[in-house]
């Protein structure tokens, strides 16, 4: 490479660095949710549907049952399609953890990645076919020295509602009231 | 024109790091223009006097940064909702007790959705020994904004802001900013007092 196109790429890099460095200098929390496998649930009974989210690396935010009144839970809130039930969420426990600068007090937090289930119950009168559901998960972050205001996460999956297996046909041949 | 010139006007290498760099220093104005501060976040040098502000206190009362003119103020922007701040919290109070009589006043700004009598029990329950106000929106804006808690402020007797916290810092950090803002504007308390 010449002395020109030298000059030229370590301009670039170092601007690359100090843009990086104005930009990134403090992250911000993020929680974000993995893509979900569209789940199958028959008409007229519950499916379970599993949602992972994940908590950006070097913070925390409030499990669903956090350790003290003023905490604010992570709470899932669901808008379901006409004629299917939203049943129980539940959520996984919280991770005891406390601040370097409060080691006494514990905290009830998720942090990495989490696992919440949505029971789902199609109605028996619903059509089979893919159903959205949205709605939103609100959380509240902090890191080791500050706290973020709370946030709403929009929340989006989808269910294929099918048809329950066929009754089996009763076979006449073997019915009592044929042999008599 | 040399062969080097005609050899950096046509070569892609050149023109791609060209792009790069003009895109790179766009992308840094652009953030640049819509993150500026009023307030800068190290305001020990080119200090900047504190906006005023007319906030509800915890009673109903109007109460203005101004009234505390003369006094080194720790405005300290917190919520129920931020284990940092309650950690500092009883920190906080204790240095207001010592350093009152010296001319301290921590002024508290409560930044919940909460209502008043839910913020007032918290702050009961901290045993809060200093006025707190329901903070704004408008009021955090202009204070260079608020992306988390707690913030605080340590305001001079002059009025002028000596330094900005972001989060939590030890209490012996906290108390350094302290000394320094009641250090600062010490002339103007000496006027005000005839000294």
């Amino acid at each position: 490479m010449n002395k020109s196109k030298t000059v030229l790429v370590l301009i670039a890099l170092l601007s690359a660095q100090a843009v990086a460095q104005e930009s990134f200098g403090r992250k911000s929390p993020s929680v974000t949710m993995s893509p979900v496998p569209i789940e199958s649930v028959t008409r007229g009974k519950s499916g379970t549907v599993a949602l992972r989210f994940r908590v950006a690396s070097g913070f925390h935010i409030n499990s669903n049952t956090p350790k003290e009144e003023y905490l604010i839970p992570t709470d899932l809130k669901l808008d379901p399609p006409t004629d299917i039930i939203v049943g129980k969420v539940t959520y996984p426990p919280g991770i005891d953890a406390s601040l370097s600068f409060a080691p006494d007090e514990k905290l009830s937090v998720y942090t990495g990645p989490f696992d919440l289930s949505v029971t789902v119950r199609p109605l028996a009168s619903v059509l089979p076919g893919k159903y959205s559901f949205r709605g939103e998960l609100k959380y509240q972050a902090c890191d080791n020295a500050a706290c973020y205001p709370p946030k709403k996460l929009p929340v989006e999956f989808e269910v294929k509602v099918v048809k329950g297996a066929a009754a089996p046909k009763k076979n006449p041949a073997q019915s009592p009231n044929v042999h008599r | 024109m040399s062969e080097e010139g005609v050899f950096v006007k046509r070569d892609p290498v050149v023109i791609i790091v060209v792009v790069m760099v003009i895109t790179l220093m766009l992308v840094f104005g652009i953030r640049k223009s819509r993150h500026s501060s009023p307030i800068p976040q190290a305001t020990t040098t080119g200090m900047k006097v504190a906006p005023d502000f007319a906030l509800q206190s915890l009673d109903g009362k109007t109460v203005h940064l101004s009234d505390f003119r003369g006094k080194a103020i720790l405005l300290n922007f917190w919520a129920t909702w931020c284990e940092p701040c309650k950690v500092e919290m009883p920190w906080i109070v204790d240095l207001q007790k010592k350093y009152a009589p010296e001319g301290l006043q921590v002024l508290g700004v409560a930044m919940d959705d909460a209502g008043p009598q839910e913020i007032a029990k918290f702050a009961q329950q901290m045993g809060v020994n200093y006025p707190v106000v329901i903070g704004k929106d408008e009021v955090a804006d202009s204070y260079g904004g608020l992306p988390f808690l707690p913030t605080t402020f340590y305001i001079g007797r002059d009025g002028k802001i000596v330094d900005k916290v972001l989060g939590i810092k030890g209490r012996g950090e906290i108390e350094d900013d302290i000394k320094k803002a009641l250090a600062q504007g010490q002339n103007v308390q000496a006027q005000k007092t005839g000294l």
